[in-house]
């Protein structure tokens, strides 16, 4: 809190007090209209008369009015204040006397928002010219002009370097943000989420994460997408989200800050007549994107039709699309899952209080229907919120903010699941009609490769599962209660110290049930419920305090000191039963057996120290200094306490000289972080493990160590490291912040360079040691890059206003340092393919496979990728990358695993416009990105599976698949993996049909090399478009009693232009929980909207 | 007032600062609440023999089924692609990790080491014969291994040459035999899932004997290295090995979920159907009305048994392939996969013999061996069909593979296109990225033609 704003309420305090003494005279009114420089009429600025606690918002017409009590008015002179975000603060003396008082204000616009007071963090605050880091704060309305239901995908294309990644079009599905680049190994790399001053838990997590047995390693790129917790906060509550970008800007969060911290706070009331605001909106959604699939070729292999399909077990025939071409009907399996999904969005707040209390009081409910058919496709939202805060005694302000949320949503099963919804979608043949799902006779489920089901097959696998069954006979819930809250007090001990305290809490409690009916497929077959239970609950205590000093006119600064105490505990519990007795219910109580139950409790506790001194020289430059000690219970007992400081300075050069005309705000700004990253609890200790085993078979099995009733233990695989540190980030910044010619457009231009080192490697031991890996202080990262951010306001018209901006944004990841180690796969799971790893010298996350052999690429030397052949004789003199065509005329896959390809952007950017015709408002908003590969491995498994649009030109084949003849293709030619080709078999021309898409090395899945299903990501969004027309004439007063109504139609996700041939080249399989990226394997498609929304304001 | 306010204000930073008192130390925070940190000797050889199980069951033997043509690998998948000799570093990885990690010899060794310091000598030789089977199938599968370095002190440990470990498992189960044999010590009672049901005297007699069996067993992967004399020392451990099926190796599970045979866990998964009957042993049990079909194989859609052959690499008439679900062994989660038998020993002496000259013990043996499973007495034996027996007795066991490489017995023609079954796997990706001892993928393919010390000749 600046400390201007504090003393104006000590001072509103002081006379309050004051015994009334003067007589009763006649209600004094003050009113006006308040304007901006160009007679533009300003709506939204608070007015207020400090010395009387009384105040007003003006309405849309710009006007307001003030009513003081006969009782309080004396004749005296009052100061009369005028206050709005992006406008300069304006004072006028008045003298009260009975009667009416007019007085207009003609506002100086401020679009820098100088002067104006910035939060930064753990109980800090500065002003925008001091602060020394670049500064990123996405307001109100851009959060509600967006129309998301998770405000972490409504941070899309709002920032430079802040990216987003939502799972899917899914309601509710989970969005993950990364900002500057991943930095950790640990964790989600996602930043701190902190709430009007309380972190808050922001995690994710798929239910499948509580079956251990049927799917160890990938629990969470499969089953159904939940959403990240921050989906509980109601957009339409937030004021602001201040987004610290790094440990420059962030140091003061110490341990957790090392990937930024978002920083939330909610709308508060204010003083004046008490306003409602109804809000309410409808959409109509869709799939952005179809895949493409052929519709000429049946069931069957070797184009030999497959015949009777009717036992998944033991007919290879019908699993695939290779049969001879279809005469006869077929399927649209690209669409016939979806539907046109709506969104409703009611909101309403209220606002208002006194001199002495203020209270923001608001209601939501949000009831999202998804894109896909079916019941089981929803997520509904409902919370109610509570901010309000009361002087209740001269210096002492107490407050709360408090709210709850209800969430409720069905989710739907994707990715490498033959439970999920893609996968038997795409690869059923065209010629199979899914519906109905249900077989006509028996009711039971039928799929493409069980067609026609008796009562013989209840209750047995389905190989894949029809679509349709997926979306009408699976249950994917989950349900979430959500409290947070805090209660604060801030006392002014005097002119010049002030207390802040603030004592906060997040709980939720969310319950998950899956159920797949007795018919589903593989270990799914019999039917399956899970029913879990995650428990996350938070107490962070944060008491500050804070002192102004002010030596002369050319010294003056702040000391804070702050103590912070945290505890989170997070509890998990899950049953998994098997084998339903009756079909339904889904309920443990209906199964047959049960696993054993999973149980996991962290608990990790933390007690810091900090403190900030500034000091303001000349009122030009403005010098930032902190530290932070943080202890944690997740740091080994040789290192329970680390340090971390920070420093920054900012020099306003325009105040140090005359500038030119067209200079109208300078500052050059630099500075200093370190932050850190906490290691995961309890890896100081070498353990024992009674569940899963490491040995026996892929492909989701798994032993456990208990046999025959008798319970073993196996040594833990991961091997105890006792001195564990945080991981720490360093990071300089530096800018320059430039407003030109009078503010009518200004430029902001950081670099960064950001060395992590300590990184937590969970780094692998060679297992003939004995162990697998374990946790080490051992990595080094780099992330470097810029960032520029311009606003050119271009007309400034009474009627009529133009505005332009845009972002751009490069960061460039490099692996400095692991130990040693070749590679480490991102997310710890050492089977899927391709890997996103760190490896030395490479951007993180480079994916690793193998690939076709390439000259250049390959290992070069006799045996060593070509048997019999070395390749440096064939590949000498020809260019790096000609791919080796082998006698036969198709490439050879090498054996020897290497880098194929990155999934990070060259760099990504965002450009906006705004266009005002007098109450007419048209805005649009791009969302760029360039460069960095995403696996489309759904498209590697439909060349396989024969469904695929590219596979509708193919070869006749004989019954092996092997032996083909016609569609002929030449490698590295016309079109057809051009580029030079070597070896052999160069320029002879083969055919291309089964042999090549499923049994050759080509395409990816199952057989090939993924290396050629590695595609550009680059992609152009229009995020948001949005028309909206303001009402506020003298007859929205006199008929509807509203000051204003607004209706608004507007767009989500319209347009996407991308070479992508996928869904979407915005997705990752592991959701907002893994720290992969690009990997697509029948993941969700997302969804674009059309909003009609309808604002009344009284 | 004022200086009130600001007293508690100070008074509740003190209790925050007095809350601290082991707030970040306390066992609360900082003791693992999830996993035990302590563990017994039961509960860790439970945890080995699951894990041995698992392996000895696990994606070694699938592969190696399909090799050696007794299994089929079908469905254009990994499975296909595998059975048809398409091996990458990455493959069983798990499984060279699971010899030496948790359950593996780092738990062998920790049982080993509470035996011993409890002086219970029975518990020891148990232990030791089970390192003998973890090590012994490393060296079968991959050669050259860690042993003389492994769990210890060492980060990366060196690679023994095979033969050495050969040597060194012949001398730990020689010490194994002597323990078992000192009558000292209680044993593991039901904790050994082998022989739980036998009271101890029993318990130890067949771990005795499988030590013995073992121990032929090894002597004959060093014939084609070191000669025939490792026939005789073969035969001399075989007349001392396991007496009768009822002291049969075999794994141990139940209906449990994740207590079940792999085999039957592979069938249940998705790709499950990827492995079905392989053409060569469905025509050599067909030819001879073999009653252990049922067991082996599911029936094919006419109701007969056949398999993928993947020599032609045709899947010709699908109808005609018997999958491996619905039978005997892998339609039943509890089934006890046999690993080192009476049959295999008996089929060693019988093999033995005939390298010796002595037609007669060699047509007994192979008759016993016979007999055990219901097949009709032999007038006649020859090393073709005491080979070819062996390789019906052990389907899904990799010792088929190994008695392949040593005989070229029986006669299998590889995969089409290709020039020779596989002799051994790549090292798992783990160790190749965790430990620069671990030979290339390049080295280990140039080195005898990407086969193991102790097979220094192809069949071709």
């Amino acid at each position: 809190m600046a400390f201007s704003v504090c003393r104006a309420r000590l001072a509103t305090a002081l006379i309050a007090l004051l015994p009334v003494v003067a007589a009763a005279q006649e209600p004094s009114i003050v009113r006006g209209r308040v304007t901006a420089e160009n007679a533009v009429t300003l709506p939204g600025v608070a007015i207020a008369i400090p010395e009387l606690g009384l105040g007003a918002i003006t309405r849309d017409d710009g006007t307001y009015s003030i009513s003081i009590p006969a009782g309080r008015v004396s004749g005296q002179s009052v100061t009369l204040t005028a206050r709005r975000v992006g406008y300069r603060p304006k004072s006028a003396r008045i003298t009260l006397g009975s009667g009416a008082t007019t007085q207009d204000f003609a506002l100086e616009a401020n679009p820098l928002q100088l002067g104006e007071v910035v939060v930064t963090g753990a109980g800090t605050a500065t002003e925008v010219e001091k602060l020394g880091n670049v500064r990123n704060t996405v307001q109100a309305e851009l959060i509600q002009k967006s129309n998301e239901t998770n405000i972490v995908t409504a941070l899309s294309g709002k920032a430079p370097n802040v990216q987003i990644t939502t799972t899917s079009g899914d309601p509710g599905a989970s969005a993950a943000i990364r900002i500057r680049g991943l930095r950790t190994l640990s964790g989600t790399g996602q930043p701190l989420f902190v709430i009007d001053g309380i972190p808050i838990d922001n995690s994710a997590q798929s239910t499948t994460a509580f079956n251990v047995v049927d799917e160890p390693a990938n629990a969470e790129s499969e089953g159904a997408t939940f959403p990240n917790r921050a989906i509980d906060i109601n957009p339409n509550d937030i004021e602001n989200i201040e987004i610290l970008k790094g440990p420059a800007a962030a140091a003061i969060y110490g341990a957790r800050a090392a990937n930024g911290v978002i920083l939330i706070t909610t709308k508060h009331g204010g003083a004046g007549r008490t306003s409602y605001a109804l809000r309410s909106s409808y959409s109509t959604d869709q799939v952005t994107r179809f895949m493409p699939l052929q519709r000429s070729w049946g069931q069957g292999l070797g184009g030999v039709a497959a015949g009777d399909c009717e036992d998944p077990t033991s007919q290879p025939q019908c699993l695939r699309s290779w049969g001879p071409r279809v005469s006869g009907e077929t399927f649209d399996h690209s669409r016939e899952a979806f539907r046109d999904g709506h969104i409703t969005d009611n909101n309403l707040s209220v606002t208002g209080g006194n001199d002495r209390t203020a209270f923001f009081l608001s209601g939501g409910y949000n009831a999202n229907n998804g894109v896909f058919v079916g019941p089981n496709n929803f997520f509904d939202r409902a919370s109610v919120r509570l901010n309000a805060s009361h002087d209740v005694m001269q210096g002492l302000n107490v407050g709360g903010n408090f709210a709850y949320s209800d969430t409720k949503g069905h989710f739907t099963q994707r990715g490498n699941n033959v439970n999920g919804l893609l996968l038997g979608l795409f690869r059923t043949p065209p010629t199979f009609n899914n519906q109905p799902f249900l077989d006509a006779s028996s009711g039971l489920h039928r799929s493409y490769r069980m067609q026609n089901p008796d009562p013989t097959t209840a209750g047995l696998d389905r190989g894949f599962n029809n679509p349709f069954y997926t979306l009408y006979g699976q249950l994917n819930q989950a349900q979430a209660t959500r409290e947070f809250g805090n209660i604060t007090a801030q006392y002014l001990a005097n002119s010049w110290l002030k207390f802040n305290y603030s004592l906060g809490a997040d709980y939720s409690n969310d319950e998950r049930l899956e159920g797949c009916g007795p018919e589903a497929s593989d270990v799914c077959a019999g039917g399956r419920v899970t029913e879990g239970k995650i428990v996350n609950y938070q107490i962070d205590h944060n008491l500050t305090a804070t002192a102004n000093y002010r030596l002369s006119d050319k010294y003056a600064g702040t000391v804070t000191l702050g103590q912070n105490l945290n505890a989170r505990n997070s509890r998990q519990l899950g049953v998994v039963g098997r084998t339903l007795v009756a079909p339904e219910p889904f309920n443990l109580g209906n199964t047959v057996v049960r696993d054993l139950p999973f149980s996991t409790l962290s608990q990790i506790h933390n007690e810091s120290y900090f403190g900030q001194g500034t000091l303001d020289l000349y009122n030009q430059l403005f010098l930032t200094a902190a530290l932070r000690n943080d202890g944690s219970s997740t740091f080994g007992p040789e290192n329970r306490r680390n340090w971390f400081p920070k420093g920054s300075v900012a020099w306003n050069f325009t105040n140090a000289f005359t500038p030119p005309r067209w200079l109208s705000f300078g500052k050059l700004r630099v500075s200093y972080g370190e932050a850190g990253q906490e290691p995961a609890p309890y890896l100081t200790s070498t353990t024992f493990n009674g569940t899963v085993l490491l040995g026996g078979i892929t492909q989701g099995t798994g032993n456990s160590p208990t046999q025959a009733g008798l319970g073993g233990l196996s040594t833990s695989t991961v091997k105890g490291a006792e001195n564990l540190r945080p991981e720490r980030t360093k990071e300089t910044e530096g800018g320059i912040d430039i407003g030109l010619f009078n503010q009518a457009a200004d430029i902001s231009l950081t670099f960064y360079n950001a060395i992590s080192q300590d990184v937590i490697l969970v780094t692998p031991l060679a297992p003939s040691s004995g162990f697998f890996v374990q946790a080490q202080n051992s990595g080094k990262f780099q992330n470097h890059g810029a960032e520029v951010s311009v606003n050119v306001r271009a007309l400034t018209r009474p009627n009529y206003a133009w505005e332009i901006g845009g972002g751009w944004a490069k960061n460039v990841s490099k692996v400095v340092d692991l130990a040693g180690v070749d590679y480490i796969p991102l997310d710890g799971t050492f089977n899927q393919t391709p890997y996103n790893v760190a490896r030395q010298g490479l951007p993180l996350g480079t994916y690793y496979d193998y690939g076709f052999v390439k000259c250049g690429v390959s290992p070069e030397g006799m045996d060593a990728a070509v048997p019999n052949v070395d390749l440096a004789t064939v590949c000498k003199d020809q260019p790096k990358g000609a791919l080796y065509i082998g006698a036969n005329g198709f490439p050879v896959g090498d054996d020897n695993i290497r880098v194929i390809g990155n999934p990070n952007p060259d760099w990504t950017g965002n450009a906006r416009t705004s266009f005002r015709y007098r109450k007419l408002s048209l805005s649009g908003l791009l969302d760029i990105r360039r460069g960095g590969q995403v696996y489309n491995g759904t498209k590697s498994a439909l060349y396989s599976y024969g469904t695929h649009m590219d596979t509708e030109n193919r070869a006749t084949c004989n019954a092996s698949g092997l032996v083909c003849t016609g569609n002929e293709k030449t490698f590295g030619q016309n079109g057809w993996f051009d580029g030079p080709v070597v070896g052999p078999g160069a320029n002879k021309a083969v055919s291309i049909g089964e042999n090549w898409y499923r049994r050759g090395l080509g395409p990816c899945a199952f057989t090939g090399y993924n290396e050629s299903c590695l595609e550009d990501a680059s992609y152009v969004k229009l995020r948001e478009i949005s028309a909206s027309y303001s009402f506020d004439g003298p007859w929205v007063q006199r008929a509807l009693g509203l000051s204003n109504f607004e209706v608004r139609l507007s767009g989500r996700n319209l347009k996407t232009w991308a070479k992508y041939t996928g869904l979407d080249p915005e997705t990752n399989g592991g959701g907002a929980v893994q720290r992969t990226q690009g990997i697509d394997y029948f993941n969700l498609p997302q969804s674009r909207s059309i909003v009609l929304s309808v604002g009344l304001n009284r | 007032m004022k200086k009130s306010l600001l007293v508690a204000v100070l008074a509740t930073a003190c209790v925050g600062l007095a809350g601290c008192q082991d707030f970040l130390s306390s066992t609360e925070a900082t003791k693992d609440p999830n996993n035990p940190t302590r563990a017994t000797i039961d509960q860790s050889f439970i945890a080995v023999q699951s894990n041995g199980f698992a392996i000895l069951e696990g994606a070694v033997p699938h592969d190696v089924c399909m090799w050696l043509q007794q299994c089929g690998g079908v469905g254009g998948r990994t499975f296909e692609e595998q059975g048809a000799y398409q091996i990458q570093p990455g493959d069983v990885s798990g499984d060279f990790t699971g010899i030496y990690v948790g359950g593996g010899l780092v738990d062998i060794r920790r049982v080993q080491a509470a035996a011993d310091a409890a002086g219970d000598k029975f518990y020891g030789g148990v232990a030791r014969v089970w390192e003998a089977v973890f090590m012994s199938f490393a060296a079968d599968v991959w050669g050259d291994i860690p042993y003389s370095e492994a769990v210890g002190s060492s980060a990366t440990p060196k690679f023994d040459d095979q033969m050495q470990v050969y040597a060194d498992l012949q001398t730990l189960l020689d010490r194994a035999i002597t323990d078992l044999e000192s009558n000292a010590g209680v044993g593991p009672g039901v904790a050994d899932l082998v022989f739980r049901d036998k009271p101890a005297a029993q318990q130890r007699k067949a771990w005795v004997e499988v030590a013995h069996t073992l121990k032929a067993r090894l002597y004959l992967h060093t014939v084609e290295k070191l000669g025939a004399a490792q026939y005789a020392k073969a035969l001399a451990e075989a007349q001392k090995g396991i007496s009768s099926p009822a002291n049969d190796f075999k794994s141990q599970h139940s209906t449990a979920t994740s207590e079940r045979n792999m085999w039957v866990q592979f069938a249940t998964t998705s790709f499950g159907p990827d492995i079905v009957a392989g053409a060569f042993l469905t025509n050599l049990m067909n030819a001879q009305n073999d009653p252990r079909r049922a067991e082996y194989f599911g029936k094919n859609s006419k109701g007969g048994y056949g398999g993928y052959d993947v020599t032609t690499g045709n899947s010709a008439d699908a109808s005609l392939i018997s999958p491996l679900t619905g039978s005997g062994r892998n339609g039943d989660g509890s089934f006890r996969q046999p690993f080192i038998t009476y049959a295999e020993n008996q089929l060693i002496i019988a093999e033995a013999s005939l390298q010796a000259g002595n037609t007669a013990a060699a047509l007994a043996a192979y008759n016993a061996e016979r007999a055990s499973y219901a097949l009709p007495s032999a007038t006649s034996v020859s090393l073709a069909t005491v080979m070819t027996e062996k390789y019906i007795a052990l389907f899904q066991n990799i010792e088929a593979w190994a008695d392949y490489k040593r005989t070229c017995l029986p006669a299998l023609k590889p995969a089409a296109g290709e020039a020779e079954i596989p002799g051994r796997f790549y090292y798992g990706s783990s160790e190749q990225n965790a430990n620069p001892n671990t030979p290339s993928a390049g080295d280990q393919l140039a080195k005898n033609g990407f086969r193991n010390t102790n097979d220094p000749a192809a069949c071709k």
